[in-house]
This record gives C-alpha cells, sequence and structure tokens, in this order.
C-alpha cells in the first residue's frame, strides 16, 4: 500500500503490494542510501515521493531539486565522498543531465551511484519515447532492466554494489508499466551502513575527481573503457540474466526487461513453454554475451523481444556476425515488432506466432459485436480542473490577443497542467496546411491556444528565436509555469534581457508543480520532506535578471488579467506577466479556498456558447443552454465573469 | 482456475486505483501472485483509469490482453463498456454501477452518453454478462457516498469470480481506509456483497 511504516520497516521476507516506483525507492532505502536527489516527472515522481516520506524517520536526506541536473549532481556530489547515492528522473530528464552525466564516468564514483530512470514507451505522460539505455551504451555503464516490481527492488539494491565494484554510477531503466504498475515484492534486510564521508583527491587515481587534472580527460577515458571488461564479467554471473537451453529447439527467445514478462505470457499463450529456447536479459548493456552466444550456436532462429529501441537486438546481430552467421534474428529492427508505441503481451504473441509459423484464429463475429459496441463509447477528453486558475489566465490571453495579438500570433507552451492548452479538445479533426503566409487559426477553447510545445522551458527559449528571426506578423508570447519558471526558464529569461529580445512571458503560478502530482517547488513555502522552506517569487528573480515589465495578477479576475496582458502586448520590450493563485486542487484540499455558489438561469441564456468557451468541465452545455454540474463546480465565479447576460451569477 | 483477470474501470477520484490495490493485496496474502496494471490519462480528475488486477500463480505481465478479462468491475457505466469492447472475455462478467460521472464531450453536447440497456444488449452480444447495480444510491445508505468502491468491491466478492477470501478481503478494507470511515465501509462491504449474491 506504499505505507511508510511498510516501506521503511526492516521486515525481510514480508511479501506486500508494492508499485514499481516504490520498489525502486524501497531497494534504495536497503541498500542504505544516504542522498536521494530527484525533480518530479512521470512516470517517475513515486520513486522520489516514498523515499521523501520515510528520509526524515531513517536519517538520509532526500531532495525535490530545481531540475534534474541539479538533481544528478547533488547526488554524485555525494556518490564522490563515498556513500550511497540515488537520483531519479523520467526519460526526459536525462536529456538534462547528460552533460554531467558524459563527463562523471571519466574517474566514476567512490560510493554507490544509481541512476533510476522512468521510460515511457508509448508518450502516456510524455512528449518523447526516447529509450534511455542507450545512454548507458553512450555512456559506457552498465543498465539494470527488471520485468517486475520484484526485480526493480532487487536490482536497485544491487545497483549500488555494483556500483562500487565498478567505482562507476549505474543505471536502473524502468518504463511506465513497471513503474506506474504493482506486484507481488518480498522484502529484503535493510543494511545499516552508516559510513563517514571522506574525502581523498588522488584516490586510487591522481586527480579523481577532475577531469583536468593529470591524467587528463583521455587517459580517463581509456580508465571508463578498461572498465567495460569486469562488468561484462559481472553480469555473466547474476540472478538476471539467465538462459534455459534444453535439447535442441530451432527458435530461441531474447527477453529483455519487461518485454521478458510478455515474453513468457506469449509463449504460455502458444503453448510453446519447453520448445523454445528462452534467454531472459536484466542487463541490457552490457549483455551477458557469454549467454547469448551459446544461444546463437544452438538454434536456427533468434526472436528479440524490448520495450523501446532494438538496442539488445542490435549487439545480438554483432555477437551473431562473430559466432553463428546463418542463425536468423527478428525483433524490431526486423519489423517483426515495430519499434513505436509500447509492446504488450497481444503484440509479442502475434509477432512470436508469425515467427513460429503459428496460425492465430479469428472470431470474425465478436469483431462485429466490437465494431458495434465501440459506438456507445463516447470520449471522455482530459480537460484542466474544475476551477483550475489556468482557465481564467487562458481566458484573458484569448481576449487580449484578439485586441492587442495583431493578426497572427504565436502562444509558444510548455510543460505542466496549462500544456493542455495545447491539446487541441473533443476529437477535432485538423487537416494540414501548405499554406506559404501566416495563418491565423481560431481559438475556440483554451485547448487551441498553444501553437508550440516541446520541453520544460522551450517556449521562452523559441519566442526569441521568433523575435530576431523578424516575425511581424502579431505578437510573440510564451507562457510557462513556476516549477518549470525555476527548473529551465531564468537562463532564457536573462538571456531576454541580454540580447534585447521583445514578447511577453505568462507564468502561470500555481505554487505546486501540479501536473506531477502535486510537489513542492521554490515558490511553495515547503520542502519534499515537509519542512518549512523559503519562498522564492518569480518577479523577483525576473526583476533581478533586468525585466523592465513586471506585472502580478489573479487569474481568477478576468478583467483585470485581460487588461495585464493587453497593457504587456504592446509593451516594447520583454514583459512578464506572474498570474498566480495556488492551484485550486490544492487550495480545496487545505481549505483556503470556499468558493460561492453558481445560479444558473437558464431562462436569461441566448446560446452565446461563451460559457464552455472557458473550458471548465464544470459547466454544461445541453441543448444549447449554459448550465453547472453541481458535483464539479467549486465556485470560482470565472464563467459568471463570462457570462453576458446572467443566466450564470453569481449567488452566496 | 490458474488465473484470474480482473479490470477495474473508472473516473480518476472514484478510488478505482485503491480498489484494485485492495484486491490484489488480499491475493498475497492468500499466497497468490498478483499484477496490477495502471491505465490512466494525463488527468488527474476526472479522467478514465483502468487497473488491470491478475492474480495467479504464474502471472508476470501488467495488463490484461484483448479479450481476456474474467471480470470487468466498473464504477461509472461508461467506462465500464469502454474496457469491455476490447477486454471483456468470451463468458465474463461486466459488474457495473449504475450511476454516471458525465464527461465533458457529452455535457458540452459533443457526444452521447449510452443508455444502461445498450451497454447491457453491447456486452452480451460480446458473449458476455451484465450485472448492474445501483452502488451510489448503496453507498449513501451506507453513511457515505465516497464508499461507492467498496460497495462494489462487496458485489464482486457476492460474486464469488475473484478467487480470494472475503475475510481477508474484507480484513484488508478494513487495515486500508481512513479509521473514522471503517464501519461505513464495512456497512458497504457487506451491502454491496447482498446486491449481488441475491441476484
Amino acid at each position: 500500500m506504499g505505507a511508510t511504516d511498510t516501506i521503511a520497516g526492516d521486515t525481510p521476507g514480508k511479501r506486500i503490494l508494492l508499485m514499481g516506483n516504490e520498489a525502486i525507492a524501497r531497494g534504495a532505502i536497503e541498500a542504505g542510501v544516504r542522498v536521494a536527489a530527484s525533480y518530479p516527472g512521470t512516470p517517475a515522481s513515486e520513486i522520489m515521493e516514498t523515499l521523501a516520506s520515510v528520509a526524515p524517520k531513517l536519517g538520509f536526506h532526500a531532495e525535490w531539486s530545481t531540475n534534474e541536473k541539479v538533481a544528478f549532481e547533488v547526488a554524485a556530489g555525494a556518490a564522490l565522498t563515498g556513500v550511497r547515492a540515488l537520483t531519479s528522473m523520467k526519460n526526459a530528464g536525462l536529456n538534462w543531465v547528460m552533460d554531467m552525466f558524459m563527463t562523471i564516468v571519466y574517474g566514476g564514483v567512490r560510493g554507490g551511484f544509481v541512476i533510476a530512470v522512468g521510460d515511457d514507451p508509448d508518450a502516456h505522460y510524455s512528449s518523447n519515447e526516447q529509450d534511455t539505455r542507450f545512454a548507458a551504451f553512450y555512456g559506457e555503464i552498465p543498465c539494470l532492466e527488471p520485468a517486475d516490481q520484484q526485480e526493480a527492488k532487487d536490482m536497485t539494491r544491487f545497483a549500488f554494489e555494483l556500483s562500487e565494484q565498478l567505482e562507476l554510477p549505474v543505471m536502473v531503466r524502468s518504463v511506465t508499466r513497471i513503474s506506474h504498475a504493482s506486484g507481488d515484492v518480498e522484502l529484503g534486510a535493510i543494511q545499516k551502513l552508516d559510513r563517514k564521508p571522506v574525502f581523498d583527491r588522488h584516490w586510487k587515481m591522481p586527480y579523481r575527481w577532475n577531469v583536468y587534472g593529470p591524467p587528463g580527460a583521455v587517459e580517463k577515458h581509456r580508465w571508463l573503457h578498461s572498465r567495460i571488461p569486469l562488468a561484462k564479467k559481472a553480469v555473466e554471473k547474476l540472478p538476471w540474466n539467465k538462459l534455459e537451453l534444453k535439447g535442441k529447439p530451432k527458435l530461441g527467445i531474447i527477453a529483455s526487461g519487461l518485454g521478458a514478462s510478455y515474453a513468457r505470457e506469449a509463449v504460455k499463450r502458444l503453448k510453446l513453454e519447453g520448445k523454445v529456447a528462452f534467454l531472459k536479459i536484466g542487463t541490457p548493456t552490457p549483455l551477458p554475451e557469454g549467454m547469448v552466444k551459446r544461444l546463437l550456436k544452438a538454434v536456427e532462429a533468434v526472436f528479440v523481444v524490448e520495450e523501446g529501441d532494438p538496442l539488445v537486438e542490435l549487439q545480438v546481430k554483432a555477437i551473431a556476425k562473430d559466432t553463428n552467421c546463418d542463425v536468423e534474428i527478428s525483433g524490431k529492427l526486423s519489423g517483426a515488432l515495430v519499434p513505436v508505441g509500447e509492446i504488450n503481451t497481444d503484440i509479442v504473441a502475434d509477432a512470436l506466432a508469425e515467427t513460429a509459423g503459428i496460425k492465430l484464429r479469428e472470431d470474425k463475429e465478436r469483431e462485429l459485436a466490437r465494431t458495434e459496441a465501440s459506438k456507445l463509447v463516447a470520449p471522455r477528453s482530459s480537460t484542466l480542473c474544475a476551477g483550475c486558475q489556468h482557465l481564467g489566465s487562458y481566458w484573458a490571453l484569448k481576449q487580449a490577443l484578439r485586441k492587442a495579438g495583431g493578426n497572427v500570433w504565436i502562444v509558444n507552451g510548455d510543460i505542466g497542467c496549462y500544456e493542455q492548452g495545447g491539446y487541441g479538445l473533443f476529437a477535432k479533426a485538423v487537416k494540414p496546411s501548405f499554406s506559404t503566409e501566416s495563418v491565423r487559426y481560431l481559438i475556440d477553447t483554451p485547448y487551441d491556444t498553444l501553437d508550440t510545445n516541446y520541453i520544460m522551458g522551450g517556449g521562452v527559449g523559441l519566442m526569441q528565436g521568433e523575435f530576431h528571426a523578424g516575425y511581424k506578423d502579431g505578437a510573440i508570447v510564451a507562457v510557462a509555469g513556476d516549477s518549470t519558471f525555476f527548473h529551465a526558464c531564468i537562463p532564457a529569461v536573462i538571456n531576454a534581457v541580454y540580447n534585447k529580445s521583445k514578447g511577453l512571458f505568462l507564468v502561470f503560478d500555481n505554487s505546486w508543480t501540479a501536473m506531477t502530482g502535486h510537489q513542492p517547488n521554490p515558490a511553495t513555502g515547503e520542502n519534499a520532506v515537509g519542512e518549512q522552506a523559503k519562498v522564492l517569487c518569480v518577479e523577483d528573480i525576473a526583476k533581478a535578471c533586468g525585466v523592465d515589465f513586471i506585472k502580478i495578477v489573479d487569474p481568477f479576475d478576468l478583467k483585470a488579467t485581460t487588461a495585464a496582458i493587453e497593457e504587456a502586448l504592446k509593451f516594447d520590450g520583454f514583459a512578464i506577466i506572474v498570474s498566480r493563485r495556488v492551484c485550486t486542487l490544492q487550495a480545496q484540499r487545505k481549505k483556503v479556498f470556499a468558493g460561492k455558489r453558481i445560479i444558473v438561469d437558464q431562462s436569461k441564456c441566448t446560446s452565446c456558447g461563451l460559457c464552455i468557451s472557458l473550458g471548465c468541465p464544470a459547466n454544461t452545455y445541453k441543448d444549447k443552454k449554459g448550465g453547472i454540474d453541481p458535483l464539479l463546480c467549486n465556485g470560482c465565479e470565472m464563467c459568471a465573469q463570462v457570462c453576458p447576460t446572467g443566466a450564470l451569477r453569481i449567488g452566496e | 482456475m490458474s488465473e484470474t483477470n480482473l479490470i477495474i474501470a473508472g473516473v480518476g477520484g472514484q478510488g478505482s486505483i485503491l480498489a484494485s490495490h485492495l484486491v490484489a493485496t488480499t491475493a498475497i496474502r492468500d499466497g497468490l501472485r498478483a499484477r496490477v496494471g495502471e491505465t490512466f490519462g494525463a488527468a488527474m480528475r476526472g479522467g478514465a483509469v483502468a487497473s488491470h488486477v491478475r492474480i495467479g500463480k504464474d502471472v508476470f505481465a501488467p495488463l490484461v490482453t484483448k479479450d481476456g478479462a474474467d471480470v470487468i468491475l466498473a464504477l461509472e457505466p461508461l467506462e465500464g463498456i469502454r474496457n469491455a469492447v476490447n477486454f471483456l472475455a468470451k463468458g465474463g462478467l461486466l459488474l457495473t454501477n449504475t450511476h454516471p460521472w458525465v464527461p465533458t464531450d457529452v455535457n458540452t453536447g459533443r457526444a452521447e452518453y449510452p443508455t444502461m440497456e445498450a451497454i447491457k444488449g453491447a456486452v452480451e452480444k460480446l458473449g458476455g454478462k451484465a450485472i448492474i447495480i445501483d452502488a451510489t444510491s448503496l453507498a449513501q445508505q451506507a453513511g457515505n457516498v465516497r464508499t461507492m468502491n467498496v460497495i462494489m468491491l462487496g458485489a464482486l466478492a457476492g460474486t464469488g469470480k475473484v478467487p480470494v477470501s472475503v475475510e481477508t478481503l474484507k480484513q484488508v478494507v478494513r487495515e486500508n481506509v481512513p479509521p473514522k470511515t471503517v464501519d461505513a465501509n464495512l456497512k458497504a462491504f457487506e451491502l454491496g456483497f447482498a446486491a449481488t449474491q441475491k441476484g
């Protein structure tokens, strides 16, 4: 259940249900982690949430850092002093740390340093599907890839040992279906290390922690390279790499991580148990080459199953070149499986059936019934929450852009709840345009607002390029939240001032890192372990960065917010508006916000549709009459401000 | 039965994930293995949520396969049919609450909400069976509308379709709901249990 007592309990042998992320956290706890640092990112956030919930009790340091790069360095710094440290992040988070990631390996670490990454095949919560196992390959460090929650726990625990054995960081690569799935996990004992942090500049190697100190980067790279044989030897003996080869099967399956769980189910379904060889992989890099070679020599064909891109398959092909050139290898490179989206038991079973020459029966009658039944399934579009303050910010932005935004404005988005401003809801069919001129598109609901959106902090940089390109067809705007501001926007704000960019940067400040589950950040007033913390204000930082136009507005006040944005759009320079109100969900939880009742008088409704263009899920519009879903409405009053006829008005 | 595949479907905020964890925890206490795969979109509240619960001696993957659900327990009817279309096994059971959580798409006139009769008919055409109970009203009867998920758990136990002991499940409910709500939740469990045991 993830209860603090259970996660922190020294109860070896106990079997409990753990979410993959809780299992990773438990693995770190069992290994005696001393420092853990992270930035929230789905599907990895619960690793740190779990660690932070028990850190004060168990006496280790846990923090939400301002971004993944800082978190990585905090954890790495601890590992240099010989204690055990962990940093966790989502797939895209690893991109932020690549500089340090690629460099700290030149010399490695003293205490165990584990990098736990939650990949997101199928991009359930992410802007890409990147397979971060390739980063481990790139950085020449081992990667452990669990097949279930038990392995997630056990591998994380072991990763610290392996890290100390090799004196290198070790990656644990999870995926959404491990991190956000739960399974039965048998707990192990909690190691009590009580290590004293020590520092030795020349530990086992001159200038160990200084990549420029002699021996320099090339020699340190040579040292890193010399660790590979040791890593290869180590993974050959791990329980998570296992070859099942009996008799003379024609087909062998090589399956890594979660792919091994799907492959086992597929083998069971196709009744191939005992008829195929099975190499289960727990370390996609380095591979247990000895086992791979033994399999390749024994079979005629190999089917590779892995979640993400074909990292294992590529290496197996390379090994086959020198081992058994005739073996046929299929997987994501061959097209048997598609390296886009996620795999599952059905996909693997279908591909395996094809590879093994098994025909699966189709049930046409059922397919017809399915088609009929699916017509009943109304969509449930994801929206911002009822009474979300972002609805007000977006409403005001739309009004101001219409008045002062020129012909074709550009609104650059960013990552957070407000990214839904670019989701284009309600299954709108948009046709691609091939215009050679700027094209104006209407903003119907807030979900049509954003024109660009890629990564954390990306929008405020893009807007500057759009300006310097000489774009004159309309206003240039960027939006970002408070957590994103601290994470990635500050250098871009300084750049805008220094390089004389113009445009409006609208900061949606709700004081929480809301989208990933309401983690605290420097705007919140508390830290990861619930201690009171200093509140940093976006406007203070903007001022220190030299921004000349700064205004603070309350997004529930639509009129004032619209007026401020309009003024900023007319400002001849770089302007920042901080649209500030605490996240409505948090305000309700903490009982600091009690809204008023909205009174509905449908006789006054002229079916103008303005209320639903606000985009609040509590507004209804049945038979083109404005109304309120009383179960969802929290009385933020924004729709009553929007309604021009008083059909929706503020009550007591 | 070597394994049981259950999907608990609902809308974010109804307690489907908690319900799935309670079933899985019960199975683990009974000495079985369990997997819970959660599927949900980006929205935190009001989004479609489905928890895939797999129980048995030999389960590996976190998700139920296509047409592989022995039971779909729906805390919300639209979410029941959404999952039944792809996952309900032939001969499987859709056990659903009657009370809808109407999506914005319907509220704003962009889509239509299906009738209970249409849902029942579609499930039968898929080769399954539908049991429909007004769990939301029963939860009010139990004294706390938020116990609806436990009404549905009781109803699930009443069908005998999931290989966990009713007493262990009740104990797990007792341990995992807020202390002040234990009585209401246990009453809810009994009301749900009775609702399906009769039928």
